[in-house]
């Protein structure tokens, strides 16, 4: 499997698709920490951060799924078999988006704050990335050509999509991905008090996302 | 393998493609689809290859290491020919495929960037993809359009070379190029079902048939009939 995750990698990057998310990408964190953050404000623009590049997160795990030629696709599947093919390129996808929520956690150490957080508000920060790549990969995944052959359906429901979770989300933590939820949390200091359910519910909705992608992937190859 | 009563389509409600189609392979078998265009050659030879399920029906014992070349190689991936072998091999877990390369007549074309190929030549890059590795089932559409004469020699004799280790080959084929594999098998997809429209007669009395044409063209002519399986002097 790992042969195919590279492939799929290589590909997206040999094709130059992933400068579109990594633009994306800076200009939110340009213009996150273009004032700078004073200190005590870390997690907080953490917070804000994972809730904004969730939308960038998708677009590049769409990016990254649609960028194989659907011919290939079926060579990859008699090649490994259906499964593999699928757990490989949704693998290929997290580590894309991985990549790119790295840079988004790092970047404001080298250039946004004005003091180094501690350990513990890196690791939230960190997580709270980590939550918005597994939504964001699903989002994504859910917007690919299998899912939605047409490019404009896809860019209109991933975008779409992406608003509804916000808007759900302010209805409380289980109503979808709770990116307002950890936002809010973040900005008033209760995060670790909230952490768990946060946590729960962001990786509920994840997994039903890649579930259904799964489940229709099955039914269209 | 065998496929028993397959129905497929591929929307509820559109009509069905296959209809209660069966087929038996076994182990050695080349069989050459043929059948007018639209009529379900490349869904048949897709739901042999696992790319699609059958809507009732039943597809059993498909071999496990399978070889797919499609119709139209997709040649827009930012690979050259050399590195793209390369990544398949290591997906395959099968050596690159470089003897292949060599008999197919694509050596010169290693360099070459995917998108940049002929269709001839994006063609080769499929079909080296799909035989490396010693497939037990080797599903090819359309795999001697846009070949050159020597690479359609080239290619019923590495069909035959599969079929005589125990591999299954099925083909849609309009050219006839596979009638030239010894003991292949022809099957004709028509309103749905699959039908055995030909033995190949081992028994047919030979007779000398005289050709005339400009002589530039001979030597193409000659190649071309011997890859059909004929006998040139």
């Amino acid at each position: 499997m790992i042969p195919l995750v590279t492939f799929r990698l290589s590909g997206y990057v040999r094709s130059h698709r992933i400068f579109q998310p990594l633009l994306g990408l800076l200009a939110v964190l340009s213009i996150i920490y273009a004032t700078g953050v004073p200190a005590g404000g870390e997690l907080p623009s953490y917070s804000d951060s994972a809730g904004i590049l969730m939308l960038v997160f998708a677009w590049a795990a769409r990016g990254l799924l649609d960028n194989e030629p659907d011919e290939q696709r079926l060579i990859a599947i008699t090649a490994v078999g259906r499964r593999r093919e699928l757990v490989a390129g949704l693998l290929a996808a997290l580590l894309l988006t991985a990549a790119l929520a790295l840079v988004a956690v790092v970047f404001p150490l080298l250039v946004g704050f004005a003091e180094t957080p501690g350990a513990a508000d890196l690791g939230y920060g960190a997580g709270l990335h980590l939550l918005a790549v597994l939504a964001g990969t699903a989002l994504g995944a859910l917007t690919s050509r299998p899912v939605l052959a047409s490019p404009a359906a896809s860019a209109a429901v991933l975008v779409g999509g992406y608003v509804a979770i916000l808007l759900l989300s302010s209805a409380g933590p289980w109503a979808s991905v709770p990116v307002l939820d950890w936002m809010n949390a973040a900005h008033h200091h209760e995060l670790p008090d909230r952490l768990g359910v946060i946590v729960a519910s962001a990786l509920a909705w994840s997994a039903a996302g890649l579930a259904g992608y799964a489940a229709v992937r099955r039914v269209r190859g | 393998m065998r496929a028993t009563d397959v129905s497929f389509r591929y929307r509820r409600g559109d009509p069905w493609v296959l209809s209660g189609a069966s087929l038996d392979l076994a182990p050695g078998a080349v069989a050459e689809i043929t059948g007018p265009n639209g009529t379900g050659k490349s869904t048949l030879l897709r739901l042999l290859a696992g790319l699609l399920r059958p809507v009732r029906g039943l597809i059993e014992e498909r071999p496990a290491v399978i070889g797919y070349a499609p119709e139209r190689f997709p040649s827009a991936q930012p690979f050259t020919v050399a590195a793209y072998l390369r990544h398949m091999a290591a997906i395959r877990r099968v050596a690159v495929p470089e003897e292949l390369t060599a008999r197919l007549g694509m050596d010169h074309l290693l360099g070459q960037k995917l998108p940049d190929l002929s269709k001839g030549s994006a063609h080769k890059v499929g079909l080296a993809q799909a035989l490396a590795g010693e497939p037990g089932l080797l599903i090819l559409d359309e795999p001697f359009a846009g070949l050159d004469v020597t690479a359609r020699a080239e290619l019923s004799v590495i069909v035959t070379e599969i079929a005589a280790r125990g591999g299954i080959v099925v083909a849609s084929d309009h050219q006839g190029d596979l009638r030239a594999v010894p003991g292949v098998t022809r099957y004709e997809v028509r309103d749905g079902k699959i039908t055995q429209v030909a033995r190949v007669v081992e028994d047919d009395p030979l007779t000398t048939l005289t050709i005339k044409l400009p002589q530039s063209r001979a030597a193409a002519l000659a190649a071309r009939l011997r890859a059909e399986g004929h006998e040139v002097s």
